[in-house]
C-alpha cells in the first residue's frame, strides 16, 4: 500500500513539474533553446526556407522543435530528481544499450541489401521528384529517429579531446560552411545557380545527372549514414 | 587567368585538403589532434549531439535530390 502511494506520488510529482500545461512546455522548448545545435538547426532551417527549399527548412524546424523539446524535458527532469533525492547531475547521456551481436548482424545485411537496392531504385528516378524527394526524406527521418533513441551499440569513450586539436576540426566545418554560403550568397539569386560561383550541389550537377552517378552518390550518402548511425 | 569559378572551387579543394591533412596528422603522428572519428564519437555521445549529426548527414543528402 506504502509502496503504490510512493508510486503515485512520484508520477504524480513528474506529471506536476515535467512539462505541465501548455505554459510548462513553452517553458520546456524554450530551455531546450540553450542547446547550439538547437540553434544551428534553426538557421540552417532559416536559409533554407529562403533558399527555396521549403520542405528542407520545415524538417530542420521540426528536428531543432522536437530536439529543444526533448532537451528542455531532460533538463528539467534532472532537476527534479537532483532536488528530489540529491542525487548527482544526470546529463544528456542516453542509456548505452547492451551489445547485441545477432542485431549487428541483421542490420548489416538489411544495411546491405536494403542499401543497394535503396540506391538503384532512387537513383533510378529523376533529382527533384518527388519520388526521389520522398526516397530521401524518408530515410532521414528514418535514420534520425533511430539515433534519437540511443545509440546502437556502446562505444569506447574517447575521454576528453585535446582543444586545440579539436577546435581546428570545428574552424574547417565552419570554414567549408561559410566557404559554401559564400558561394551561395554570390548567386544571381537564391534559386539560381551561378557558374562563376557554384555551390557544391551546382558541381555535382554533372554526376547526378545519369542514374549510374545518383546511385554511387545514394550509395555513399548511405554508407555515410550507416557509420555514424553506428557511433 | 584565375576566374571566380576557380577561386570557388580552389576554396573547396583547399578544405578537402585541410580536412585530409588533420587526419592524416590525427593518426599518422603524435600531434595532439583527434581523429575525425574520435570527434564524432565525443559529439555522439549526448541525444543532442547524435541526433545534430544524423540530421546534419540528412540534410545534406536533401539538396542534392529533394526538391
Amino acid at each position: 500500500m506504502g509502496f503504490l502511494r510512493r508510486t503515485y506520488g512520484t508520477r504524480l510529482l513528474r506529471r506536476r513539474t515535467v512539462g505541465a500545461g501548455p505554459a510548462g512546455r513553452v517553458i520546456m522548448v524554450l530551455s531546450g533553446l540553450r542547446q547550439p545545435i538547437v540553434l544551428i538547426l534553426l538557421l540552417i532551417a532559416f536559409f533554407s526556407a529562403i533558399s527555396g527549399k521549403p520542405l528542407d527548412g520545415l524538417l530542420m524546424l521540426l528536428v531543432a522543435a522536437g530536439l529543444a523539446w526533448d532537451a528542455g524535458r531532460r533538463s528539467r527532469e534532472a532537476q527534479d530528481q537532483s532536488s528530489a533525492t540529491k542525487a548527482g547531475p544526470a546529463g544528456d547521456q542516453s542509456p548505452a544499450m547492451p551489445p547485441a551481436r545477432r542485431r549487428r548482424a541483421v542490420l548489416a545485411v538489411t544495411w546491405l541489401a536494403g542499401g543497394a537496392l535503396y540506391a538503384a531504385v532512387v537513383g533510378s528516378f529523376s533529382r527533384y521528384s518527388w519520388p526521389a524527394t520522398a526516397g530521401v526524406v524518408v530515410l532521414g527521418a528514418i535514420v534520425v529517429l533511430i539515433g534519437w533513441s540511443g545509440p546502437l551499440r556502446p562505444r569506447p569513450d574517447p575521454g576528453r579531446l585535446p582543444l586545440p586539436g579539436t577546435a581546428l576540426w570545428g574552424g574547417l566545418l565552419v570554414a567549408a560552411g561559410l566557404w559554401e554560403l559564400g558561394a551561395l550568397l554570390e548567386q544571381p539569386g537564391l534559386t539560381v545557380s551561378s557558374a562563376a560561383h557554384p555551390t557544391i550541389s551546382t558541381l555535382t550537377d554533372p554526376l547526378l545527372g545519369s542514374h549510374g552517378g545518383r546511385t554511387v552518390a545514394l550509395a555513399v550518402w548511405l554508407l555515410v549514414g550507416w557509420l555514424l548511425v553506428e557511433r | 587567368m584565375i576566374s571566380s569559378h576557380d577561386v570557388t572551387i580552389l576554396g573547396y579543394l583547399l578544405v578537402l585538403l585541410a580536412g585530409l591533412l588533420l587526419e592524416f596528422l590525427a593518426t599518422r603522428t603524435r600531434a595532439r589532434i583527434p581523429a575525425l572519428g574520435d570527434v564524432l564519437t565525443r559529439v555522439m555521445r549526448t541525444r543532442t549531439g547524435r541526433v545534430g549529426v544524423l540530421v546534419a548527414w540528412a540534410w545534406l543528402g536533401l539538396p542534392f535530390f529533394a526538391r
